[in-house]
């Protein structure tokens, strides 16, 4: 069931990109995939995290019309830097998490970028300078989003108490 | 503010699921980005892989193939070649056996139609001996009395005249050739019909005497028998004139050569008569 969970998960939110980045240009910027796996690997599972990672990865080079694969490869390698960072390190402060974010979304596009110039792809100069802005809001937007979760969960478990 | 931090898992195991999935979306690129060539990368990145594997092998098969071909397919190769060679040596005595026999054909081809233009009865005979001493001019053919051959029976080869048979037993002959030093032959010159006698020197060539040294004789000018000695048929050639000058009597001296290869005759035929009749000793 958790799978289940896992990949219907990953499916809303790259429709949730598709249909918020249509309407607001601002959600171009925001990779919620990535906020995702986040979630994903630091509060269920490191592991389950790298799945969810793949399926969003392979998802969005679907919508992008990529070669399965590229976002993916990004994705995984991201999800597994949180998963290990979470292990090592108390990620309890919200700009722990943001530099953790920040940095995750910016080795998915290196990768991805590194993979477009070993295969000799051609790739517009705008991406680097596009990531580093994608990567500053996702952080940011993700770093609100897990507070928000944290104050929710903190008030309902404080009720049952 | 608490947090609840998530699970920890076994230590390792997110990096052993990690490298799988970056494999997983690395082989899913390269299936679909194509070289400048057409060809996909997964595709040529397997045949890059396997090229060391193949090569191995086809080294590793090749070895065998060579040991196999340079040694133990050789012990094959080896008793085929000496069989080949037999084979070989027995066409080459096959192929000399037909050579002389195609020469025999020849040379019976020539003895019958000399034969047919004959109006004598002849058998064929073979030589089947000669005595070692070269100047002896004596042969032995394998016809004798139980054949119908005489003595005195003329013997001739398809060229012309070889000798007379001088001793006769039941299967065998021995002939005397016309080059034997004790041989004479009633002859005539062809051209002129001037009778003479054509006697053997021991060799070659023979010696026609009692020619006048008023007939015209030249070298090229046919010899052939006169029938007067009552041994050889008239008309049979004998040789042809070699060499005519004027001797130091009346004759000429003049020396022929036999028309007949005296020194390798094989095949001949034996005179058993002249129109049915056997010719009186």
């Amino acid at each position: 069931m958790k799978y289940l969970f896992l990949a219907l998960s990953s499916v809303l939110a790259i429709m949730a990109q598709m249909i918020a980045g249509n309407n607001f240009f601002i959600f171009n910027f925001l990779d919620l995939p990535l906020i995702l796996i986040a979630y994903w690997a630091l509060y269920r599972s490191r592991i389950q995290a790298l799945f969810v990672g793949s399926l969003t990865g392979v998802l969005l080079d679907a919508v992008l019309g990529w070669p399965l694969g590229f976002n993916g490869f990004g994705r995984t390698l991201a999800a597994y830097l949180i998963g290990q960072t979470a292990k090592r390190f108390n990620v309890e402060e919200s700009w722990i998490r943001f530099v953790i974010l920040a940095v995750s979304s910016c080795a998915s596009s290196l990768s991805i970028f590194a993979l477009f110039a070993l295969l000799q792809r051609g790739v517009n100069p705008l991406f680097l300078g596009a990531s580093l802005a994608q990567a500053v809001i996702t952080a940011l937007v993700g770093v609100l989003i897990f507070v928000a979760h944290d104050s929710y969960r903190q008030a309902h478990s404080g009720k049952a108490s | 503010m608490s947090l609840e931090i998530a699970p920890k898992a076994a230590e390792g195991r997110a990096t052993w699921i990690l490298i799988p999935l970056l494999v997983f979306h690395l082989a899913l690129i390269s299936m679909q980005v194509e070289d400048p060539s057409g060809m996909s990368l997964f595709r040529k990145s397997v045949l890059s892989a396997g090229v060391p594997i193949l090569s191995a092998s086809a080294a590793v098969w090749r070895g065998a193939k060579n040991t196999w071909g340079h040694y133990v397919w050789l012990i094959g190769a080896r008793e085929e070649n000496e069989r080949l060679r037999a084979a070989v040596r027995d066409l080459t005595l096959r192929e000399y056996a037909l050579g002389q026999l195609r020469g025999q054909n020849a040379r019976l081809l020539q003895l019958l139609a000399f034969k047919q233009a004959a109006e004598f009865r002849t058998i064929g005979a073979r030589v089947i001996g000669r005595v070692p001493d070269f100047l002896s001019g004596v042969v032995f053919v394998d016809r004798g009395s139980d054949d119908g051959v005489q003595k005195n029976a003329p013997v001739l080869a398809g060229a012309g005249i070889v000798g007379r048979a001088v001793v006769v037993s039941r299967q065998q002959t021995q002939v005397q050739l016309i080059s034997n030093a004790d041989a004479s032959v009633g002859a005539m010159l062809a051209a002129s019909r001037s009778p003479g006698v054509l006697k053997g020197t021991g060799g070659l060539p023979l010696r026609l005497d009692y020619i006048n040294n008023t007939e015209q004789v030249a070298a090229g000018d046919v010899v052939v028998s006169s029938g007067l000695d009552g041994i050889y048929p008239k008309g049979i050639p004998i040789g042809r004139v070699v060499k005519a000058q004027k001797g130091k009597a009346v004759f000429l001296d003049i020396e022929v050569d036999p028309f007949a290869d005296l020194l390798r005759v094989e095949e001949v035929l034996v005179v058993l008569g002249i129109d049915p009749e056997v010719p009186k000793q």
